[in-house]
């Protein structure tokens, strides 16, 4: 199975945010309130009921006082992902055949450790405790229907496809660099931005937490080889030096 | 028959089997969550009910660590020279029979044991507590996930090794944690400092 992604082009964006309305329509997720902060950009960040929000940048302009950049902050389904590799909970996070990284609340445990080892801040919990965020609508994938954003959309800015196709379309139209090409083993959500990553909000290059990676090749394995390193040397000494035993003792012996 | 004297009471006996018990549950969720071992599901059902028990078993676990203090700090803290004779002769446990300083009610080994336990058992609870109490702010999670792997190291290691010599390297010692009570002549051997203080 070829790995599927959603190729996002801010350029193309007009800030309709149909795919915000779409997504929520999609998985039956509640309105939230929104509130006037002096920008349109509403509700003022993802929460358990918004999976996708349109971020609306203001950036300085030669021709009017200022520029706007829309950019989908949503999920990135990225290969290595943070939120899978902390999560303490087997079969809560797990990856389809299309590269989609999916949950199920199901079996979610509420530790809520994803929310922090996750490079692009993107999981929030309900009121439950339970992870929620966008799913690729891998259920609507399954069926070979495209994610409900993507559909939605009236320009384009928002496309799902088969990704090497995605970034090949996206060099082909002058985005040399697509932004998460290579990051974290190949983003699932992928951008053709033409300013630098840091005007979108982005990190220039996202990493999950030094100590999440740290925790994962270093402590885990220490963990188990420093149990079995003791019960081992405790067995050994048994074996070769023995127990302690008064000297009278041996005399009685 | 030697006379029998009183070295752990029925407090200190009960209470370390609460903090034994709870501790090695918490060692095994602890290694299904890093694992996902999902054989334990056949005992509890849920890693769902496997994260509540560990996170309210780790109250038990703390209030029980924090009962020992009274007994085992003040002779822990109380280390000199003759301790680390003890320590670089490696307690006669490499060459038998060597001769070693008196030891208090418990010897420089075992105060180095309880020592780690605390102090990893303070760090291992208080940044339990704060991913379970505070997720809001990630970058204490995040430090808080780094120091409860790293003491849970400190536990993996520490704990096969208190187990061995509390039974199997040192027969009469067990009985502590049952009877409570040693024979006067064991301990003046083991705890030759102790039996003084204690005017035998
Ligand atoms: C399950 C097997 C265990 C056995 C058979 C065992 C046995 C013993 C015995 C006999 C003592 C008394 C030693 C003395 O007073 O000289 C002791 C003390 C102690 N135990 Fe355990 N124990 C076990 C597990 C644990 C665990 C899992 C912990 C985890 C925190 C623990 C913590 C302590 C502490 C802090 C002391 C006091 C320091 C010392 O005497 O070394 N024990 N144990
Ligand atoms: S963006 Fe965050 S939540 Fe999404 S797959 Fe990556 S680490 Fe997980
Ligand atoms: S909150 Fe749920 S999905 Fe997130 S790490 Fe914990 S168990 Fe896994
Ligand atoms: S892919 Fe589906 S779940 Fe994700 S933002 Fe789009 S509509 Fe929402």
């Amino acid at each position: 199975m070829k790995r599927k992604s959603l190729l996002i082009s801010p350029e193309l964006c007009i800030g309709c945010r149909a795919c915000q309305v779409a997504c929520k329509s999609w998985n039956q997720l509640e309105g939230t309130k929104t509130n006037n902060r002096g920008t349109f950009e509403n509700p003022p960040d993802l929460n358990p009921a918004l999976y996708n929000k349109i971020r609306f940048v203001e950036v300085p302009s030669d021709k009017n006082d200022m520029r706007w950049l829309f950019v989908s902050q949503r999920c990135m389904h990225c290969d290595d992902a943070g939120c899978m590799k902390i999560c303490p909970s087997p079969g809560a996070l797990y990856k389809t055949k299309e590269g989609a990284v999916v949950f199920d609340k199901d079996k979610c445990i509420g530790c809520k450790l994803c929310v922090a080892a996750c490079p692009f801040d993107v999981p929030r919990y309900d009121r439950n405790d339970k992870i929620s965020k966008c799913t690729m609508c891998a259920d609507r994938i399954a069926e070979n229907l495209a994610p409900l954003c993507a559909k939605t959309c009236p320009t384009g800015a928002i496309k799902f496809g088969d990704r090497d196709e995605l970034i090949a379309q996206a060099q082909k139209a002058g985005y040399q660099k697509v932004y998460g090409q290579n990051d974290l083993g190949g983003l699932g959500a992928i951008y053709a931005f033409k300013e630098p990553p840091k005007f979108y909000g982005m990190e220039d290059k996202p990493q999950i937490p030094e100590s999440v990676v740290f925790w994962h090749k270093v402590l885990k394995p220490l963990a188990v080889i420093g149990l079995g390193g003791a019960v081992a040397a405790s067995l050994l000494h048994y074996a070769v030096v023995g127990p302690k035993k008064d000297k009278e003792e041996k005399k009685d012996e | 028959m030697s006379k029998m004297i009183t070295k752990a009471t029925k407090f200190e006996i009960i209470n370390h089997w609460i903090l034994a018990l709870s501790c090695l549950f918490l060692a095994l969720s602890g290694f299904a969550f890093l694992f996902h071992l999902e054989q334990l599901n056949a005992v509890f059902g849920s890693f769902a009910t496997l994260k509540v028990l560990h996170n309210w078993i780790g109250v038990v676990f703390v209030v029980s660590l924090l009962a020992t203090v009274s007994h085992y700090l003040p002779v822990a803290l109380n280390l000199s020279g003759d301790d680390i004779t003890w320590l670089a002769k490696g307690g006669g446990y490499i060459i038998k029979n060597v001769s070693l300083p008196e030891q208090d009610s418990i010897n420089s080994g075992q105060k180095l044991y309880y020592l780690a336990i605390l102090g990893a058992g303070l760090l291992i609870s208080v940044s339990g507590f704060v991913i379970w109490l505070f997720p809001a702010s990630k970058s204490m999670v995040l430090l808080s996930h780094l120091l409860h792997n790293v003491s849970f190291v400190i536990f993996a290691m520490a704990i096969p090794v208190h187990i061995y010599l509390a039974t199997i390297a040192n027969p009469g010692t067990f009985r502590i944690m049952v009877q409570g009570t040693v024979p006067l002549e064991w301990a003046r051997k083991r705890h030759g400092k102790w039996i003084k203080r204690m005017g035998y």
